[in-house]
């Protein structure tokens, strides 16, 4: 099969700064992508350019084989959905409105029951349909990041009666989770990869990156450093040498923690 | 017993309006806009034919306290006026807005606008006007002949005016900054009427003056309105550039009532008078109009 | 059934019953304050008299007489004026508060209203001097259109500014609008200087907002305006909860964010621009009516927009009501009321709310 997403040769300029330098990349359906570098890599423009919401100054990015900017917005959003770093919300929503955000408009023959099942399905899949009723505004980070992880699955989920193939970027989705639904969330987004997605997600915490990610991105200075699976891409060698900090012990540990079996609600399985 | 005066009073005009309607004519219902119309109307003896005015119509004091109040000039209403059910509205110039004015005239009332001109002929031409509308054509033509001598014995009084007192008419001093009356204005009028000369002369309508501009045209004597925006008048000497004037050094400040001063009905030659001997105090001995 | 299977329902129906109600809620207001404003006023008319005159009005007899034509030709184009602009600017409001992302925005932010407020001053000033040595006297319809011109003709300024390479920026079309209105507001200044006694009272009748000079012939010259826009606007509702989230995550959502920001801010200047140039400068209507609204029944513009709309309608009309009969004859400045009816509501709902409110 094609690779899902596909960026030739991309560069991007902003205001006399290359933010992304020559880049090449393919994604394919089923993968786990962590794009991890220090701060001011381009993590996050690299991410913009490949969901098409700015364009490449050069260079083109292709989403299943057709160019990005080619294809209408609406179109795109049945196959592409982003886990944005922070939002605020400028009105008084409430959680499940903003789940309904994800759905609306998106996809074919959906009856507006069937809609709001999806949205609340996808509460429920983050650990937030105890919320429906608050007012995002008055949500602390970690609860609006979970709202927010939900309004993409139900994008998804609704996106899927369109387009099969689909994208999921997430912008360090886990910034403000507690460590449990950091993991929660993490496995939810790779067993949705096992499902056929391409996820794509900008990461800080490299052992959970390797943990979870199967195909690792290390960015530096706007250009790619090196691709590939954890084990290749995080050599105490390039650690010392992009991020400045030395391993302890002679290899990276793998992360400590795991989802405990007995964690209230089952938070994973997504696909339809 | 001031209970039964009062209520004597209130009631005088409802004995009158009853008088009225045995008249063979059938009286008017006049609802009047604009101060001098109103002020005319009384004159003409149509008091009680009055059943509406504006709140601009000051003078005489009870017009507001005996009629209907149909608000600003310049914001009534079609049915406030038409709830009256007046035959006849008199209006100003400066009434309005124009489209409440057309619904009343489509209501089948005529609308008798009077001119706004400054000038005695003004005023012949509105109590010419007004006298007309009411039909009371002979009382118009004896207040015009009074309006006329008036003036004429002012004119009189003017001619021993051998130096013309420079002044300045102050509409309103809002944070310091003076509003004058420059050419075209009702206060130049009543200045060229009264003998004196405006310093403000330069200016075309009412308009500002800078602090620099007040010192430089040195008035000798600083008109206000005790009834004009912004209240009655404040001390404008307490103001520095004020204080550098001429008029400042013998506290020479005039402050006269809004509507008599600049209203041009027929209490102006008085008005105009009054303000001659306040303004040359030493050149006229009291000119009686 | 299952304690969540519960609560998925307890959601789908509160959602439903509470935009029920409040419509209907709207909806009685309405007619009641339509009542009201076609009941009330300095000229008693029995109800009764009322019922009929309109009752042959609608099927073609005129009634003729004192009465028929307070309540034909003075209170009914007067609240059918009244609900338009009172919708429009609410409306527009609420569009322009979704669409700067900002509960504080104003309709008159893109600039509609100092435009028109321009043109305004300038055809009363300048078109006497300039225009009827050549072309003859001004009709009298050409202040409302030359204010409806000026005002669409700045936002559309406004948004060429603030647009570069097909995307607009809001905060600059914001700040370049801020500008604009001081530069307004100077211009205003010196026309007013230049004005003459009669040129300065013409523009103080069209600056005093005021629904009292509302004939058949406003009402018909602003419907074609402003209904049409009240009925697109709900369109544009779905990208302005999407935009609610930003720009981008619009975008994501498959919404043409460009395209919305057009549509908008087009109706926003047609419709305000009419109401504008109808009756004058109407504020507060346009910012306290959305959060009543947002406050009593969310944020959701598929329902705000319309439900703006009627709230609007009745609040302009109640305030008129108010104006035209507390001191009647004599009527009181509209913008007066529509702030004393409006603003004690308001606090009412502000300090009501537990925990104060997040902008």
């Amino acid at each position: 099969m094609s690779p899902l997403l596909e960026a030739k040769g991309i560069s991007y300029r902003s205001g006399g700064r290359m933010l992304i330098e020559a880049a090449d990349l393919s994604i394919a359906g089923g993968s786990f992508t962590i794009v991890i570098g220090p701060n001011g890599a381009g993590k996050s423009t690299l991410l913009r350019v490949l969901s098409g919401e700015i364009s490449p100054t050069e260079g083109e990015v292709r989403f299943d084989a057709r160019p990005l900017r080619s294809i209408p917005p609406w179109r795109l959003a049945h196959g592409r959905a982003v886990m944005p770093q922070a939002s605020d919300l400028s009105f008084p929503f409430t959680v499940f409105e903003v789940a309904c955000l994800g759905v609306e408009g998106i996809g074919r023959g959906l009856s507006r029951g069937e809609r709001q099942r999806i949205a609340l399905d996808a509460l429920e899949q983050a650990d937030v349909a105890h919320l429906g009723h608050r007012n995002y505004q008055t949500l602390s980070g970690g609860e609006r990041q979970r709202v927010h992880f939900a309004r993409v699955l139900a994008q998804l989920q609704a996106g899927r009666t369109v387009e099969t193939r689909q994208v999921l970027f997430l912008d360090e989705p886990i910034a403000s989770l507690d460590l449990r639904h950091q993991l929660a969330l993490l496995q939810t987004a790779k067993s949705l990869a096992q499902d056929g997605l391409a996820v794509v997600a900008v990461l800080h915490d490299l052992q959970l990156a390797a943990g979870i990610g199967d195909d690792l991105v290390l960015m530096r200075g706007g250009r790619l450093v090196t691709r590939g699976r954890p084990e290749s891409v995080l050599t105490p060698e390039l650690i010392t040498e992009v991020f400045g900090v030395s391993l302890v012990s002679p290899i990276l540990p793998p992360s400590p923690w795991t989802l405990a079996p007995t964690a209230t609600r089952p938070l994973a399985t997504g696909a339809p | 017993m001031p209970v039964l005066s009062r209520r004597t009073l209130l009631l005088t005009p409802l004995i009158l309006l009853a008088a009225s309607r045995l008249r063979a004519e059938p009286a008017h219902r006049i609802v009047s806009v604009g101060g001098a119309a109103t002020e005319i109307l009384y004159r003409l003896g149509r008091t009680d034919e009055i059943v509406g005015v504006d709140s601009t119509s000051l003078y005489p004091e009870e017009a507001l306290k005996t009629k209907a109040n149909v608000g600003y000039v310049r914001a009534l209403g079609a049915e406030g006026i038409l709830s009256l059910n007046p035959t006849l509205v008199i209006a100003s110039e400066g009434a309005g807005p124009p489209d409440a004015l057309r619904l009343i005239e489509q209501a089948g009332v005529p609308i008798i606008r009077i001119t706004d001109e400054p000038s005695p002929t003004g005023i012949a031409k509105r109590v010419e006007v007004i006298a007309k509308a009411v039909n009371a054509a002979e009382k118009g033509a004896a207040l015009i002949v009074e309006i006329e001598r008036g003036f004429a014995r002012l004119a009189e009084a003017r001619a021993r005016v051998t130096r013309p007192a420079k002044a300045l008419f102050v509409l309103s001093l809002q944070n310091g900054r003076p509003l004058v009356g420059g050419q075209g204005t009702t206060a130049d009028a009543m200045f060229a009427l009264a003998g004196a000369t405006n310093v403000a002369s330069s200016l075309t309508g009412w308009k500002p003056l800078s602090d620099e501009g007040l010192i430089a045209a040195a008035p000798e004597a600083v008109v206000m309105m005790n009834h004009g925006p912004g209240g009655a008048a404040s001390d404008p000497f307490t103001y520095p550039a004020f204080a550098a004037t001429p008029a400042a050094a013998q506290h020479r400040l005039i402050v006269m009532d809004s509507l008599y001063l600049l209203g041009f009905g027929p209490r102006t030659p008085a008005a105009a008078g009054e303000l001659m001997v306040a303004l040359h105090p030493d050149q006229v001995v009291a000119a009686k109009p | 059934m299952t304690a969540l299977a519960l609560e998925r329902d307890d959601f789908r129906s509160i959602l439903h019953d509470r935009r029920m109600i409040l419509f209907t809620a709207l909806a009685v207001l309405l007619v009641l304050v339509s009542f009201l404003g076609l009941g009330l006023g300095a000229t008693g008319v029995p109800v009764s008299r009322i019922l009929s005159v309109v009752a042959d009005a609608l099927t073609g007899r005129v009634a003729t007489g004192g009465d028929a034509l307070i309540i034909l030709q003075v209170r009914l184009p007067r609240l059918l004026l009244g609900l338009l602009i009172g919708g429009a600017l609410a409306s527009s409001g609420a569009l322009m508060q979704g669409l700067f992302r900002n509960p504080l925005a104003d309709p008159g932010l893109v600039g509609v209203s100092a435009g028109a407020a321009l043109a305004a001053a300038a055809t009363i000033t300048l078109g006497d001097r300039l225009l009827t040595p050549l072309l003859g006297p001004l009709p009298f319809s050409a202040l409302p259109v030359g204010a409806f011109a000026g005002g669409l003709l700045t936002t559309l300024g406004l948004y060429l500014v603030a647009t570069r390479s097909g995307r607009t920026s809001m905060a600059t079309m914001l700040l370049a609008g801020v500008a604009f209105g001081a530069l307004a507001g100077a211009a205003m200044g010196l026309f007013s200087y230049l004005s003459d006694d009669r040129q300065l009272r013409d523009l103080s009748f069209w600056s005093l907002g005021s629904l009292s000079g509302a004939t058949w012939t406003k009402v018909t010259a602003v419907a074609p305006f402003i209904l049409p826009t009240l009925l697109a606007m709900p369109f544009v509702a779905r990208g302005l909860n999407a935009l609610s989230l930003g720009e981008a995550e619009a975008f994501h959502l498959g919404v043409p964010v460009q395209r919305v920001k057009a549509i908008a801010i087009l109706l926003v200047a047609i419709a305000v621009g009419a109401s504008v140039a109808a009756a004058g400068m109407i504020g507060f209507v346009g910012i306290v009516v959305p959060h009543v609204l947002r406050l009593v029944a969310g944020a959701d513009h598929r329902m705000l927009l319309p439900a703006s709309s009627l709230l609007g309608a009745a609040l302009l009309v109640a305030a008129d009501t108010v104006a035209r009969t507390i001191a009647a004859p004599a009527e009181l400045p509209i913008g007066i009321l529509t702030a004393a009816i409006g603003a004690p509501f308001f606090l009412w709902l502000l300090l009501r709310r537990q925990g104060g409110v997040a902008l």
